[in-house]
């Protein structure tokens, strides 16, 4: 009886099988790396109801970040300032701009500005502002240059890796108290100043939990 | 690029109908479900949502689940002053009660109240409240309340009723008021009050009539006859050293019991031995097993019918001792006559209590009868009793219920206005109020929920929940609390004050206005200050003092009877008591308080008839029915083991996982007849049934519908207490109870540990000495005598196959403290201690956590299934004198302990985990952490304990009934209800465990605010009391204590330094962090039924013998498992 199947069908199988391996490894491998906040999130810039630019307000203007977000430093939540803030400044600079349209209509309306959300730690994770800022963590550990952004977007991946990074070598971040918000202040390099940084660490007692109720409740 | 995709994610959620069309997209829907599919060519519309629900979520999943939806961040237009977002605010208000209110704070998120705590301002309380003051926040987003008035059946907007009480006020101006009535429910606002004489000066024709179904008035009688003032007693339990409680729950009945509980516990808060000379006794006497009786050194069952002989016999022998009062001696002999207790009992108790003179009070059950309050009046003064009698600025002397009635029925009522309450429901049957409503030409009703009377009403108006409204109140001292708005109305309602005001005033006066004016009327200076502090505590109720009227009494007392009633089978007492989770009828739907169980029978969303096993029996043999539930006990005899071997358990339908088939009674009360499941408790009196009212109700709300059974029906003008002549009949029907604790005995084990106080003083170890620990203790090697902070935070191994890391030390992956170690700030230890001395089985602590943690209440079906979700439970046992297992004995001693995770050191639900979702963090708490967790359940099969709770279903996202259609069902839970929600807690999903987290949010507060202080400084460490747990700060008694174990200054460490500390299930070394102080009794050694060491104990003996002398002791030998039940 002649053969139904040639020869190189014996190999089929371990072919496919070593196939289906490498073909789920690659998924796997694709979904791992690239699903991570570092991918997904990172540089995600909505378009805001007001094109307000932070590098013209905080960077040129040199306003600071509590000006606005006047809450940080006791809530848990920095605050996105009401429209009345706004109107602060701009019921005497540029009052009749086009571009403030929006502002002025919710001040008048009392109908809050819908802006959109940027910046989001993963699900079931209880963040504090307020601990951070006034234990030397600067904005821009998380935020990124924000005084640099004429649009606004997601610069760090705040992922669980990326809390616990700074978590485990908090030395790394700390920073004088009075320097919290000076987003241009440059972390130095010279032995002996890196070693009061660590003294920091010491003398606050920043012990930065890794334990999962640091975190999540 | 990124953001378009952000975009498309968000639209396939957000645009359904369009994408629905596409006719792509309906092959793709037909394809994946075909069977579904072929439903589509004639479709229902209902069918079709389902499917399409479906498929929209499998197409969220698939397509965009890796896209994170839009979301928006709407700050404040203009931000509020005083309003921080992420910080939640606190306002002192009051919950409004019949005669005081309870002071509290109010924690509120951006506007939205979602928890209530006590007010610590107001010292009697200390911070506490009831179970029901913090179920009532939950009335606050019931979505069955009444967010319309319903003018004869159709709903109208608020400027109509409006006009419609201006015309009121209109129609009856000409007439004075007549015709005019109010039936208003009792209330302690010093401004409803100045209202009313408001009213009574417009309207002089008109009445005013108050009501409660819970209120007796019967003292108020009795002290108006002999002193001349309807005054009321307040006890200085901090003098009282001998308490004898006749008939009174004074624990739990009544505005001011959180004081009583509180006063009472205090001189039980016994830190070590030489402490002991300051524990009081008490005495109780009563028909119902409530929680005064549990807590209770001596305890004897009585009927009612029984007390006025019994109070009288014990006034013979006090007025013996005092030799004063003679001239009532014929008189109180005749009386005492008929009592069936013995007189050793009554003189025994009497003698210590005149031994105490000065320091003992006798308490009396409101329902006693008037001759017996006056009675007792006079026999707390022959004792000095520590007595306060106060003179309530309220409406006591106001018309009855049953005058109002008569009005009614003679035809002079021509408009009623009913302010809250619910009298078509719990008024007395005899009055048939629902007919009487029929006779007045307009009723209208003010009503937080459409209930009965707002049916029969012509005129519904809807209620505001105190929370949304201005008012006033006074605490039973009289100190003046206010009643704050929390929130705006949610819906267009109306509340008291304001209606009366609309109806008494021409021009509009705000509620606002009206409490600052009684405000400045009391004398007060600063209203700002006033609403800050919560309290006006510089007035008081003023005191009265005068003595007792002997003529007065003498009188009262010709009344009583002498006549003996025989109680047996065929001449049954019946007693009324308010329902524990619905009281009379107002928490009826609400599900906190449903699905708590009750303290004593551990029934949740039931009531049942309440019958002494002594009934239960000659029931069974009368009518051949089976009521016994627990002749299954877990020893070597007992079904557990039986099932085990593969044995027949001969009665496993009466008890099978939480479910009690309960045979079904039939009451007869004169005409009346009920059927009424009944479940057997033991410490009744023989022949007195309980009956709970307040359940049943038929206009209610998705909780309340079909749960319990409605028993005002029996309870009629000449009987709200109780009344004899009852038969009760066995039916064959049966019907399942859930109970979540159908097991009553300890079985001899060393679970809670009590001891007496005699038997404290010569053991002061005593509690080591029970258990199996005492033979096999936690094992810690050779750092065994290690203190308890060296102990906590290093984590000793002992022989201990798991090695701890040190909490002292930083982790291994931290570089910055190398070198640096001695400088390493020290993390705080958590840990508890409950008190089981002073736990009086309240439950507050269970819906306080409820209310904390968010969560959710499962329904009587589900409870049945044994998948209650409370954090904690409240265990009650009852042990006997004679251990029987197979039977339910007649008098008990009651147990309480709550049971929560304990934090064990080496726990056990860590090491079955299989992906990590449990484990220790550097502070001992054993953490959860809920996205980890994939619900295999092995953590609560290995916890000792039991204490993990399982969401079998997504409880919080479907309501109850929708549970099993899983994705089919209903998604969204009403918004209404998401709003009590406490934001600082994750809402729990289907498919995770969950368990107490010693309140973990509110140490990372603490922790948090303590670490925004210091700065740049170290000093981080959280003082001690600043953090309170749900549980703890919530207790009258301070039962509970928590705080940082590694500080051998802090409380719970002083505490747990105490003798009386203990692990339970110590041996198993599992180092539990919550750990227990044994409880003491406080026996009268010349008392008949005087025991040497608590029944408990005596099991625990029989069991398992003792490693200590136990010279003088009664020998206990294994006869007494053997003894036949006619022992009892």
């Amino acid at each position: 009886m002649a053969n139904i199947f040639p020869k190189w069908v014996n190999s089929v199988p371990i072919k496919l099988i070593i196939a289906i391996l490498l073909i789920k490894s690659a998924v796997v491998i694709g979904i791992t790396y690239y699903f991570s906040p570092q991918y997904t999130r990172v540089g995600y810039a909505p378009t805001q109801p007001v094109a307000f630019s932070h590098e013209f307000h905080a960077g040129t203007l040199e306003i600071d970040c509590r000006y606005c977000h006047t809450f940080v430093e006791q809530s848990g939540h920095s605050n996105v300032p009401g429209t009345n803030i706004c109107m602060s400044c701009h019921s005497m600079v540029l009052k009749d701009d086009a571009r403030l349209a929006t502002v002025r209509q919710s001040y008048d309306s009392g109908e809050p500005i819908p802006w959109v959300r940027i910046h989001k730690v993963p699900d079931y994770v209880y963040f504090n502002h307020a601990v951070h800022v006034n234990r030397g963590i600067s904005c821009v550990e998380c935020h990124g240059k924000v005084d640099e952004m004429e649009v606004v977007y997601h610069a760090k991946e705040l992922s669980m890796g990326f809390c616990l990074e700074c978590h485990r070598n908090p030395e790394d971040y700390i920073r004088p108290v009075e320097e919290i918000y000076n987003l241009d202040w440059e972390r130095p390099t010279d032995p002996s100043e890196v070693k009061e940084l660590e003294e920091f660490v010491h003398d606050w007692g920043v012990n930065p939990p890794q334990s999962c109720s640091g975190c999540h409740r | 690029m990124e953001e378009k995709s952000q975009e498309h994610g968000a639209k396939y959620w957000k645009s359904l109908d369009d994408l629905a069309e596409t006719p792509a997209f309906k092959e793709w829907v037909e394809k994946e479900f075909p069977s579904g599919a072929s439903e589509l060519e004639g479709v229902g519309r209902r069918n079709f949502i389902k499917i399409m629900a479906a498929s929209f979520g499998l197409a969220g999943l698939g397509i965009t689940g890796c896209r994170r939806p839009k979301q928006h961040i709407l700050p404040y237009a203009e931000q509020p002053e005083n309003l921080i977002p992420g910080v939640a605010n606190f306002y002192c208000s009051s919950v409004p009660g019949l005669t005081a209110n309870t002071p509290v704070i109010v924690e509120s998120h951006q506007g939205r109240p979602t928890k209530i705590e006590g007010n610590p301002s107001y010292k009697a309380f200390g911070g506490a409240t009831t179970i029901y003051d913090q179920a009532s926040i939950l009335d606050l987003y019931d979505p069955d309340r009444s967010t319309a008035s319903n003018f004869n059946n159709s709903k109208v907007p608020a400027y109509q009723v409006k006009d419609f009480l201006v015309s009121l006020k209109d129609t009856n101006t000409d007439s004075k008021g007549a015709g005019l009535a109010i039936l208003a429910e009792p209330s302690a606002s010093p401004s409803r009050i100045a209202l009313k004489k408001a009213f009574e000066a417009r309207y002089p024709k008109a009445t005013w009539t108050e009501y409660s179904p819970s209120q007796y008035l019967n003292s108020r009688v009795a002290a108006q006859s002999v002193f001349g003032s309807s005054v009321k007693g307040s006890v200085d339990f901090s003098q009282a050293k001998r308490i004898l409680s006749i008939d009174s729950d004074f624990l739990s009945e009544g505005d001011d019991a959180l004081a009583k509980s509180r006063g009472f516990t205090a001189k039980r808060k016994i830190l070590n031995k030489s402490e002991v000379s300051k524990m009081n006794r008490l005495y109780s006497v009563e028909s119902n097993l409530t929680t005064a009786g549990s807590m209770a050194d001596h305890r004897l069952r009585l009927s009612v019918t029984q007390m006025p002989a019994f109070i009288a016999k014990l006034g013979i022998e006090l007025i013996n001792l005092s030799n004063s009062g003679g001239e009532l001696l014929s008189q109180l002999s005749s009386i005492a006559s008929t009592c069936e207790i013995e007189d050793k009992w009554v003189k025994e108790c009497a003698a210590d209590l005149y031994n105490s003179k000065g320091h003992s009070v006798i308490l009396l059950g409101d329902h006693l009868t008037v001759e017996t309050q006056a009675l007792g009046f006079y026999l707390n003064q022959i004792l000095s009793a520590p007595l306060t009698l106060l003179e309530h600025a309220d409406s006591a002397s106001n018309l009855r219920i049953s005058n109002l009635a008569d009005s009614i029925n003679t035809g002079s009522v021509k408009t009623l206005i009913i302010l809250g309450g619910n009298p078509v429901f719990d008024a007395p049957a005899d009055l048939k109020w629902a007919k009487l409503l029929n006779k007045v030409d307009i009723t209208v009703h003010l009503s937080y929920s459409y209930n009965e009377t707002s049916a029969e009403s012509d005129y519904h108006i809807a209620q505001s929940h105190y929370l949304e409204t201005w008012s006033d109140g006074r605490t039973s001292e009289g100190h003046l609390v206010p009643v704050q708005p929390l929130i705006e109305p949610l819906f267009d309602t109306f509340d008291e004050l304001s209606l009366l005001s609309s109806i008494i005033y021409d021009a509009p006066v705000e509620n606002y206005a009206i409490v600052k004016d009684t405000f400045t009327n009391f004398g007060g200076t600063d209203f700002n200050q006033f609403l800050k502090q919560g309290i006006l505590d510089s007035i008081s109720y003023s005191s009265y003092t005068g003595t007792v009227d002997i003529s007065a009494l003498a009188q009262l007392l010709s009344q009583a009877s002498t006549q003996k009633v025989n109680l047996g089978l065929s001449n049954l007492e019946l007693r009324f008591i308010p329902s524990f989770h619905a009281f009379d009828g107002r928490y009826a739907n609400n599900g906190w308080m449903m699905e708590c169980p009750d303290p004593i029978t551990k029934l949740t969303w039931d009531n049942a008839l309440l019958i002494s096993p002594r009934l239960a029996k000659e029931l069974e043999s009368v009518y051949g029915v089976s009521i016994f539930a627990t002749s299954t006990s877990m020893n070597e005899e007992g079904a557990f083991f039986k099932s085990a071997k593969g044995e027949l358990q001969k009665n496993s339908s009466v008890f099978k996982r939480g479910k009690e088939s309960a045979v079904i009674a039939q009451i007869k009360v004169g005409n009346n007849q009920l059927e009424i499941p009944m479940h057997v408790v033991p410490g009744l009196a023989n022949y007195t049934v309980i009956l709970p009212y307040g359940m049943g109700r038929q206009q209610v709300g998705r909780v309340g519908e079909n749960v319990g059974i409605n028993t005002y029906g029996l309870r009629t003008s000449d009987g709200m207490g109780f009344i004899t002549g009852v038969e009760v009949k066995a039916t064959e029907k049966r019907f399942f109870l859930a109970n979540t604790q159908e097991h009553w005995s300890m079985e001899g084990r060393a679970i809670v540990r009590e001891g007496t106080v005699d038997y404290y003083k010569k053991n002061p170890d005593f509690v080591n000495q029970m258990g199996v620990e005492s033979h096999a203790p936690a094992n810690y090697g050779y750092k065994d005598n290690a203190s308890l902070a060296d102990k906590s935070q290093n984590q000793y191994r002992g022989n201990s196959a798991y090695v701890h890391p040190k909490f002292n030390e930083p982790d291994p992956n931290v570089k910055v403290w190398k070198g640096k170690e001695e400088l390493y700030p020290n993390n705080q230890q958590w840990g508890m201690t409950i008190d089981l001395n002073t736990c009086t089985g309240c439950s507050a602590c269970v819906v306080a956590c409820q209310s904390e943690n968010n969560i959710p209440i499962v329904g009587k079906d589900q409870v049945l299934r044994g998948r209650e979700m409370h954090w904690i439970r409240l265990d009650r046992y009852f042990s006997a004198e004679k251990y029987k297992a197979s039977e339910v004995p007649e008098d008990v001693q009651v147990s309480f302990m709550g049971m929560t995770c304990a934090h064990c050191e080496n726990a056990p639900c860590e090491s079955v985990c299989p992906v990590n979702a449990t484990v220790h963090d550097k502070e001992g708490l054993n953490t959860m952490a809920y996205n980890r967790c994939v619900g295999t359940r092995y953590c609560a099969n290995n916890c000792p304990y039991k204490v993990r709770r399982f969401n079998f279903f997504d409880w919080n996202k479907r309501e109850i009934g929708e549970f099993y259609k899983g994705p089919l069902g209903p998604v969204e839970e009403p918004e209404l209800e998401k709003m009590r929600a406490n934001p600082d807690v994750t809402v729990r999903m289907r498919g995770v465990m969950e368990k107490c987290t010693y309140c973990v949010q509110r140490i990372q507060a603490a922790k948090i605010n303590q670490k925004s202080i210091a700065g740049a400084s170290n000093d981080t460490a959280v003082p001690d009391g600043t953090i309170k747990t749900a549980c703890q700060q919530v207790c009258p008694n301070d039962s509970i204590s928590f705080g940082d174990i590694s500080d051998p200054n802090s409380e719970v460490s002083t505490m747990k330094a105490s003798d009386r500390n203990y692990s339970v299930l110590g041996y198993l070394n599992v180092r539990p962090r919550t750990t227990y102080l044994a409880r003491l009794r406080n026996p009268n050694k010349l008392m008949p039924d005087y025991y040497k060491k608590p029944y408990a104990y005596k099991a625990y003996k029989d069991r398992y013998g003792s490693s200590q002398a136990t010279s003088g002791d009664h020998s206990h030998s294994n006869t007494h498992y053997d003894e036949s039940h006619s022992a009892y």
